[in-house]
């Protein structure tokens, strides 16, 4: 276009002049009262030209891309509206896989939008805000888009409807929540090693792929056509993040504790989220992709293995957290979905016993834990629903003080003994399923003292009163429609019901 | 002829999720609804952020003014990131053929003096500028409150990052990585541009995010656009033809569109109680006072002794813009 | 160890016995009954005698488990956590809660004689 005057521009120097290039150093105000929140940290940062930009992206071929991108994504979500595209997924079970990704993702995609707004204010690199900017508003794109497909969903299905009251009410739910809410409470470095790097590039492959392939897997149209839209958005939050590691571990050797602290920090964050989309894997899809230990195998130990030997040669070693999330790759998804069908009437999605050919390819995928430690305890809840008493649990679960799940983890090498730690601070006892997520509270105690706690909550009145029904008036669910099993629901009926109008002439 | 195409029709067991409903009825949302009402979580954090331990994640104390509803920010051009950016590419489209056209048929090479110290001293520094309302912008989608007016801020941040990169383009059109060079320094050290740097930094330390709403995008840009993109434009015309326009067509047009969503906030703001009208009222005095000390400055640089008659114009259809907004 | 913050940071828990008007919180794990996915949580008041807890509270919720009628309460016995991993603890049935040196948020396990879950695996 202008390549008259510029032709002799590298492209690498011409993005600079058209990024780095705006910004200055202020002398009417100082830059430390400028850029506040950088140095905080601890992060030193000596020379922030030495910024490598990840990707070259001037907002006109940006919003040109992303235009033609919209453009495609609505056609095909308006035509899978139009054409009641939700009766093509491959069982009706399937939609409360998608009903985790609904009501957890768009409020969450909005929270990495603010922090990005946050990053891509505060740090004083121009480069590195421009990136992140951009990040900011695709993760916009991605909570609105996902709000759009979500949309057609809740006006059939149940279990949806309350998502924006329940995200910070439903007990399951503070898993992700207290996720965002600690990496948006932290200072932009830590936000970029938590977002950026561990949840966008270490381990986006098993969150984002798990439910988009998912999609994909069982005819759900809507929801796969927003993932494969979202793809390049993803690659260019992988090469943002994979930048802030290697600048921060660049600029000063003293940054190299910190930024290790980090990653062992959120990896085990995030493999403990990550246990939701285990169990999703491994049981809410009806066509399953993979297992989730074949997901840890190949996503992980594998790509996650060659990026940590990359990044030895700065000093940063796997996470001690690795080897235990490596044995648990066999177990975690059993744990939770077992949580989830005990605590069924407390959920906003159905749960089953999985069939027989079920069973099966869930022994032939885990050889090693499932016919002995979780196929028995589904048996015996199927043997008990055909006599009328399926199986509840109608006490309430004691929650992790960090990663707030109901302690359903079980000791490393010991699967039939529930892990429990536990420690004194300030005349307080806190209780964790793990020894990283004690070790995550030893190292900041200040903060994981605040967490808000589901069942603790429940017995101080703050969630309605006091008991079980007003805890699900307070949290809107509606018994006997949004909870409790599959067989007999009204989701079932329904789906069964108008796919039969859809190809029949009755 | 009517065609009637028919498809399968099924009841939905309701239009819309609970929150959307509580708002507006059982009627289907608007995208634009879906896109942004409530989402920003508002009832409970698990923890103070270490940036600022007084307050919570997201906080109303952030800015002095209060509202009944954060959502009557709503957006008057109900962008979602769906229509923002279709609307920017076809503005986009529109600038680059203008653009485009002056490159090929020679301007920058063929500029009189006047016209190219007009661009190079005058358009290309307030990049800037620009880059500082990015930065302010960005501010409010930071540190405001409601997905409604944040989310919006954010698309406009992106706006100004375009248009910077746009007179960027201008300056290396006009005259490679020197006239880049050049309206860096004069940005830093010409007389004529130090009342605006220094208004602009002052801004960078801005506290309140709504302060910041009507110090950037209505006081400041409220004067500096039309006094570039009207007055030195004009200018520039009579010098030298059209390039100046040429190259400039996406602000223009991203302006009038703007102003449209600017004074919808600034309405909803003062709309809401006589607090928040005196509490904007006085922000509005002391930026416009400032601003116009800025323009002053450059408009004496520029036009010379018509500079006073320019900033009376500018200032009677500034006043005249606060009129119809309420103020 | 603080947190790092720009000012100083001092976090505000959420679960003090303050919270609970006059009660506490107790923890109970049935060792090697998977079935039940987590420790329970109960609220009782410091002065509810500890077998009582074990029948009125502890009782109906494992209640669906074939072993639980089995359970003789005062041939069972505990452990309780601590900082330093969990010990051996012996209860007095008869006693209350405080009594028998229980405080906001102790956490305890138990086992019945005997009983050791189904299947062989402890669920």
């Amino acid at each position: 276009m202008d390549m008259k005057a510029d032709r002799k521009l590298s492209l690498k120097d011409r993005y600079r002049h058209l990024t780095r290039g705006l910004g200055w150093e202020t002398s009417y105000q100082k830059m430390d009262d400028v850029f506040p929140y950088d140095k905080y940290e601890g992060i030193k940062i000596h020379d922030w030209d030495k910024w490598e930009d990840p990707f070259r992206l001037t907002m006109d071929a940006y919003w040109k891309y992303q235009a033609e991108k919209e453009r495609k994504l609505y056609a095909v979500l308006d035509a899978f509206v139009q054409s009641n595209g939700h009766l093509n997924v491959t069982d009706a079970r399937y939609i409360n896989a998608i009903k985790l990704f609904f009501c957890a993702f768009p409020p969450l995609e909005y929270m990495a939008h603010r922090g990005f707004s946050m990053a891509g204010r505060q740090f004083r690199g121009v480069g590195t805000r421009v990136a992140c900017q951009m990040q900011s508003i695709d993760e916009i794109r991605h909570m609105q888009t996902q709000m759009h497909t979500a949309s057609n969903y809740n006006r059939y299905y149940n279990g949806i409807h309350a998502m924006i009251h329940q995200l910070p009410r439903i007990w399951y739910m503070s898993v992700p929540k207290s996720f965002f809410d600690d990496a948006i409470t932290a200072g932009p470095f830590e936000w970029m090693v938590a977002i950026g790097f561990s949840f966008e590039y270490v381990l986006t492959n098993l969150v984002f792929v798990p439910f988009m392939s998912g999609a994909a897997f069982n005819g759900d149209l809507g929801t796969m056509t927003f993932g494969f839209s979202a793809q390049s958005d993803e690659a260019r939050h992988m090469t943002l993040g994979l930048e802030c590691i290697k600048f921060m571990l660049e600029q000063d050797p003293a940054n190299v504790p910190i930024v290790q602290r980090w990653i062992d920090k959120w990896t085990w964050r995030g493999v403990r989220v990550l246990a939701l989309v285990g169990m999703m894997m491994d049981y809410m899809l009806p066509k399953r992709i993979m297992s989730w230990q074949e997901a840890w195998e190949i996503y992980f130990e594998q790509n996650g293995g060659a990026l940590f030997k990359d990044l030895a040669r700065y000093g940063i070693k796997i996470p001690d957290c690795v080897e235990q999330a490596t044995l648990e790759k066999e177990h975690i998804s059993h744990q939770l979905w077992a949580g989830i069908y005990q605590w069924n009437f407390g959920t906003a999605l159905h749960a089953w016993i999985p069939g027989d050919d079920e069973l099966d390819w869930l022994s032939a995928k885990y050889p090693n834990s499932f016919d002995k430690y979780y196929r028995p305890r589904l048996e015996a809840w199927r043997e008990m629903a055909k006599d009328g008493k399926r199986f509840m649990n109608t006490g309430l679960a004691m929650n992790c003080q960090v990663c707030q799940y109901p302690t359903i983890f079980t000791e490393p090498g010991d699967p039939s003994t529930l892990c429990h730690r536990e420690l004194d601070y300030k005349g307080e006892k806190y209780h964790f399923c793990s020894d990283h997520c004690k070790t995550i509270f030893e190292h900041e105690p200040e903060k994981y003292v605040q967490s808000w706690l589901p069942m603790p909550q429940l017995y101080q009145g703050t969630c309605g009163g006091g008991g079980v029904q007003e805890w699900m008036d307070w949290v809107h669910l509606v018994p006997g429609q949004d909870n409790m099993d599959f067989e007999g629901s009204q989701d079932q009926r329904n789906f069964a019901l108008w796919k039969g109008l859809a190809s029949s002439n009755k | 002829m009517q065609i009637d195409l028919q498809t399968i029709n099924i009841k939905p067991l309701r239009q819309n999720f609970d929150h959307l409903t509580a708002r507006f009825g059982d009627k289907p949302a608007s995208r634009y609804q879906e896109a942004t009402y409530d989402i920003q979580q508002t009832y409970l954090y698990h923890y103070k952020p270490t940036w600022e331990p007084e307050l919570e994640i997201f906080d109303e104390r952030r800015t002095a003014i209060r509202m009944k509803d954060w959502y009557d920010f709503k957006d008057p051009r109900q962008f979602y990131y769906g229509t923002y950016t279709l609307a920017r590419s076809r503005m986009q489209d529109a600038a680059d053929a203008a653009f485009e056209f002056a490159l090929d048929s020679g301007m920058p090479e063929t500029l009189p003096d006047a016209a190219r110290r007009l661009i190079v001293e005058v358009l290309v520094p307030m990049r800037h500028y620009e880059w500082g309302a990015n930065m302010n912008n960005t501010f409010i989608s930071a540190y405001g409150y409601g997905t409604a007016i944040e989310a919006a801020c954010m698309f406009a941040a992106m706006d100004r990052l375009g248009i910077a990169q746009q007179l960027s383009r201008v300056g290396l059109a006009v005259d490679g990585e020197a006239a880049l060079d050049d309206a860096k320094a004069r940005w830093m050290d010409a007389a004529e541009f130090q009342p605006l740097r220094r208004l602009v930094e002052d801004t960078f330390v801005a506290k309140d995010w709504f302060e910041l709403f009507v110090a950037q995008n209505l006081a400041m840009d409220g004067w500096l656009h039309p006094f570039l993109y009207t007055h030195v434009e004009q200018l520039s015309l009579k010098e030298s033809g059209a390039f100046f326009g040429l190259s400039s067509k996406f602000q223009k047009d991203w302006s009038a569109e703007t102003v449209r969503w600017v004074d919808a906030m600034v309405k909803a703001a003062i709309g809401d109680s006589d607090a928040n009208r005196n509490l904007v009222a006085g922000w509005v005095v002391h930026y416009t006072a400032r601003t116009r000390e800025a323009v002053e400055a450059l408009a004496t640089a520029v036009f010379g002794d018509e500079a006073a008659s320019v900033v009376s114009v500018i200032d009677e259809a500034f006043a005249a813009r606060l009129t119809k907004i309420g103020l | 160890m603080s947190v790092t913050a720009i000012r100083e940071y001092i976090g505000e828990p959420r679960d003090v016995v303050a919270n609970y008007h006059g009660n506490q919180l107790l923890y109970i794990c049935w060792d090697r009954h998977l079935m039940f996915a987590a420790p329970f949580i109960f609220m009782v008041p410091p002065d509810m005698k500890f077998e009582e807890v074990l029948t009125q509270l502890v009782a109906p919720v494992i209640q669906p488990h074939p072993d639980a009628a089995k359970i003789e309460w005062r041939t069972t016995s505990w452990e309780r956590g601590g900082a330093l991993g969990d010990v051996p603890w012996q209860p007095d049935f008869d006693r209350s809660v405080a009594e028998n040196g229980l405080v906001h948020k102790t956490w305890l396990r138990f086992r019945a004689p005997g009983l050791d879950g189904l299947a062989g695996a402890g669920i």
